[in-house]
């Protein structure tokens, strides 16, 4: 795999270093006035700074130029010849699609009256123009041809539904405040008075003290610690057991009161018919 | 004889404090201390009952489902109990003939143990 690699980088790197450059031939701009009157005209890719261009709203731009190879110079028609309009300030860019003769000569016109559609929306920037140039069989180019000052396009037209699409105000929720627990001196004396009927039941119980003769008796009893059992164990789920885990000892301890509770009940039974 | 019995019995019937009088020891006579223990828990339930509704009405309702939970407890033994004691009490004896007294007391046990189930689960 890496031997296969390194011959396609080889081959490509051959390809490159035959592949031909291109380069342009006798660029020119002009810019004409409405009355057709020649205003400018612009020999470009000469040596020095860019040259800046003004066009008026009707004015008219034209530019010529010839591609040819480098070394050689015969006319070339490469697959892709465009021209870029570029506005820094605001990072707007047009591409302009340019029609080449097979002999490699290009003629491009622009009428700002009727403006094309590759023109970006620029403000009062410099267009900066350049033509980029792409083939198969040819090494790509790009040339900064001018900077260009076209009049500012107008802002954008706005939607009537646009407003509808901008953010709402906040909502701020008012919420019932907390539920707050009353005085702690209420607290406690409603506390005491919740408590107080226990007093009352336990000395009632004391006073009447039943006779419970065979409460501890081998059959009654299993049955009364079963359901005292059954009580700590529902204490015990409202402190700290889950629901699956009670429903399970639950449902141990319900089979052993059952069987418990029969014995004892039957016995129960028994000794009331039995003495009556 | 008639004249005495009546002379006391319109006696008693003059002022309602004797009539309360004679109802609590008729009552403190006839009733048997088993049923007497089933009352002294119908009481306090019923005075537990009240003491939270006076508290919820009164103070506040703030943890309402321990409110309900306790009051539901205090409601659901209290109907319990009081169908245990009267399937139990032997002078009913005719109302309820197929249901024997331990029948009464394994219904009520278990009652009693599904009630608790549900309020706890519910006070919180």
């Amino acid at each position: 795999m890496g031997v296969l690699r390194y011959c396609l980088l080889a081959l490509l790197a051959i390809a490159g270093v035959h592949a031909s450059a291109l380069s342009v031939q006798s660029p020119r701009v002009t810019i004409t006035g409405p009355d057709a009157a020649q205003l400018r005209t612009e020999s470009l890719l000469a040596d020095g700074p860019l040259p800046t261009l003004t066009l008026g709203a009707d004015d008219a731009l034209k530019l010529t130029f010839q591609v040819v190879e480098s070394d050689g110079g015969k006319g070339v028609q490469p697959h892709q010849v465009f021209l870029r309009f570029y506005d820094e300030l605001s990072g707007e860019e047009g591409i302009q699609p340019l029609r080449v003769t097979p002999g490699g000569k290009a003629k491009f016109e622009l009428s700002m009256s009727k403006p094309p559609a590759s023109l970006p929306p620029s403000s009062t920037a410099p267009l900066r123009v350049s033509l980029l140039l792409g083939s198969f069989s040819h090494a790509p180019a790009s040339y900064s041809l001018f900077d260009l000052l076209v009049p500012p396009s107008a802002p954008a037209p706005t939607h009537p539904d646009e407003p509808s699409f901008h953010a709402r105000p906040e909502i701020v929720h008012t919420f019932r405040p907390d539920p707050a627990l009353p005085p702690r001196p209420v607290s406690a004396l409603f506390s005491g008075l919740v408590l107080a009927p226990w007093v009352v039941l336990l000395g009632l119980w004391s006073h009447i003290r039943p006779r419970v003769p065979r409460l501890f008796s081998p059959q009654i009893l299993p049955f009364v610690s079963s359901l005292a059992a059954f009580e700590g164990l529902l204490f015990w789920y409202w402190v700290d057991l889950r629901l699956g885990d009670v429903l399970l000892y639950g449902g141990v301890l319900g089979l052993i009161t059952a069987l418990t509770g029969n014995k004892a009940l039957s016995a129960t039974g028994e000794w009331r018919t039995g003495r009556k | 004889m008639v004249g005495p019995k009546s002379a006391a019995s319109s006696a008693s019937s003059s002022s309602s404090a004797n009539a309360l009088q004679t109802l609590w020891k008729a009552y403190n006579d006839t009733t048997s201390p088993r049923l007497k223990f089933i009352d002294a828990f119908l009481v306090f339930l019923m005075l537990s009952g009240v003491v939270q509704f006076v508290y919820c009405s009164l103070v506040t309702n703030f943890p309402f489902n321990a409110f309900l939970a306790g009051f539901g407890s205090c409601v659901g033994q209290f109907v319990l109990t009081a169908s245990l004691r009267s399937q139990v009490n032997p002078q009913n004896r005719s109302e309820f003939k197929d249901v024997s007294p331990e029948r009464a007391f394994a219904d009520f046990a278990l009652g009693s143990i599904v009630l608790h189930f549900f309020v706890y689960n519910f006070l919180g």
